[in-house]
């Protein structure tokens, strides 16, 4: 016999799930869950990824969201949070993006790292991630929300996958040891007018930081980081709207540039 | 006829008082050239009193602040000596009215610059390049003013700081910049704000200068503009701008 919260958690993920299959959004669905239970919204996730696994889909990596400081305040947290990276939701640099296929999409630009080894020892420290980690891309982020207007609090983006979208990968990799992944400048425009700037330091101080929270979190729910992951780290600046038809291009200082393409 | 000489008294009054003073405005209508001789009569009595002109500054060089104050072009103010404080040196908030700081990036001339310039012409002129640091302090009340108001008070210029000089040959157009306070980062963000490259701050500066009928000099400093928002400044804080491959520049806050 389920409990009330197992149903609601159960609810709560069949319509998420149906919101992201038929491309409509829905209330939020925070007030189902009892209040500041992020457990309960890892749970809904949970049980989309389970779901989502089972029909077929492949996990590529993990996203790590509300890296920014001033993102946390506005929500209320001390801490990110994560989803899942499908292979689905790869597009290759500057490839054509159904303007339908993410919902209210945003663009973020990121460092992404691809992992070498596993990362499923207990207490990971800053120095196994950086020996794990085989290079860094730029990348986009296009994140979306299944929830209305991105009336979202924490319990809905978690729940939500954490506002995940597509990601758009640059393709030249850049070893750890050359660039300074803290100061690394970002900019990124949209049609050549610039629409976020940033470095990165704006993720949680260091990307290799937000990462190094990930690969520990993994461990914790049991699903640990391995080789040939990738992780997209957080935003290095403010997340900028996007129209049909537009075009992001994102630079970070060291690590080239990567651009997202959208239809009409 | 708008008594330039007497608003110019007001302005640098205010600025040496370090009170604040009625918006200009408030009382007598006057134009944008006006403002701009009222600038060059204020800073002319700062002049007298034995400073040296040692720069310009650029300010609203970027878009979105552009945008926010619906104009279509950068204002500037000119630099003097007294001006400068030295990288690491501690200022006191007594000597400003309401100080507030802005991580910028800083360009020095090893000749004379005039107009019209290439970005490639501009850049050839500059003997060094560094992460520096604005100190704005708006003469007027509450930090608030008209575009007019903001040019006759030398684009709210006061101080600024200026790290170690580097060689201009890196790639300016996206550098990152963090400014912390205590090292806490309170702006973060990448010279790409500064009108997309930091060098077109620098034509944009020998085009106004020009239009003025000066001429950007040898040895000059130029402030190409804040990067990021501004932080207002307090007693008992260490501010630091580092900017990517530029190093740091800092300055202590006292009482």
């Amino acid at each position: 016999m389920a409990t009330k919260k197992e149903k609601a958690i159960t609810d709560a993920a069949r319509k998420i799930r149906n919101a992201w299959k038929n491309g409509k959004t829905i209330k939020p669905i925070r007030d189902s869950l009892p209040k500041g239970d992020l457990e309960a919204a890892y749970a809904v996730q949970q049980t989309n990824t389970d779901i989502w696994i089972k029909e077929g889909r492949r996990v590529i990596g993990r996203k790590i969201g509300l890296t920014a400081k001033a993102v946390q305040t506005q929500l209320g947290v001390d801490q990110p949070d994560y989803g899942i990276i499908y292979a689905d939701m790869a597009v290759v640099d500057g490839d054509e993006i159904n303007f339908s296929a993410v919902s209210q999409p945003k663009a973020e630009a990121e460092v992404a790292l691809v992992l070498a080894d596993d990362l499923d020892g207990e207490q990971i420290t800053l120095l196994d991630l950086i020996d794990a980690t085989a290079y860094a891309l730029p990348a986009i982020e296009v994140v979306g929300s299944r929830i209305a207007k991105w009336d979202i609090n924490i319990l809905d983006t978690i729940a939500d996958n954490a506002s995940s979208g597509m990601i758009v990968l640059g393709t030249r990799p850049v070893l750890l040891d050359d660039i300074d992944l803290r100061i690394c400048g970002m900019v990124m425009e949209n049609k050549g007018e610039q629409v976020s700037v940033g470095a990165g330091v704006a993720c949680l101080g260091n990307p290799l930081n937000a990462a190094v929270w990930l690969a520990r979190k993994m461990v914790d729910v049991g699903m640990p980081l391995s080789a040939g992951d990738i992780i997209m780290t957080g935003a290095l600046g403010p997340m900028a709207p996007i129209g049909p038809g537009e075009v992001i291009e994102a630079r970070i200082s060291g690590l080239g540039s990567v651009r997202a393409a959208f239809s009409d | 006829m708008v008594e330039i000489a007497k608003l110019a008294r007001t302005l640098d009054n205010a600025a040496h008082r370090a009170r604040a003073t009625r918006q200009l405005s408030e009382n007598t209508k006057y134009t944008l050239d006006d403002a701009y001789d009222i600038q060059a009569a204020s800073i002319q009595r700062r002049l007298d009193r034995g400073e040296k002109r040692n720069g310009m500054k650029m300010g609203f060089t970027s878009r979105a602040k552009m945008v926010q104050m619906d104009l279509n072009d950068m204002i500037w103010g000119r630099l003097t000596d007294q001006m400068m404080v030295e990288d690491g040196d501690t200022i006191s908030i007594k000597n400003y009215v309401h100080p507030r700081v802005e991580p910028e990036i800083a360009f020095l001339l090893k000749r004379p610059l005039g107009y019209p310039c290439t970005a490639a012409e501009a850049l050839s002129a500059v003997d060094g390049v560094a992460a520096a640091m604005e100190i704005i302090d708006s003469r007027y009340k509450n930090f608030k003013f008209s575009l007019e108001d903001v040019v006759a008070d030398n684009a709210s210029s006061s101080s600024f700081v200026v790290g170690p000089w580097c060689p201009p040959d890196s790639n300016l157009d996206n550098l990152g910049m963090v400014m912390e306070f205590n090292g806490r980062p309170v702006q973060i963000g990448s010279s790409a704000a500064i009108l997309g490259h930091p060098v077109r701050s620098l034509v944009a500066a020998a085009r106004l200068t020009a239009e003025s009928g000066e001429r950007l000099e040898a040895g000059w400093i130029v402030m190409a503009g804040g990067a990021t928002a501004a932080e207002a400044l307090r007693p008992g804080v260490n501010v630091r701008n580092t900017v990517e491959g530029l190093g740091s520049v800092a300055f202590n806050v006292t009482a």
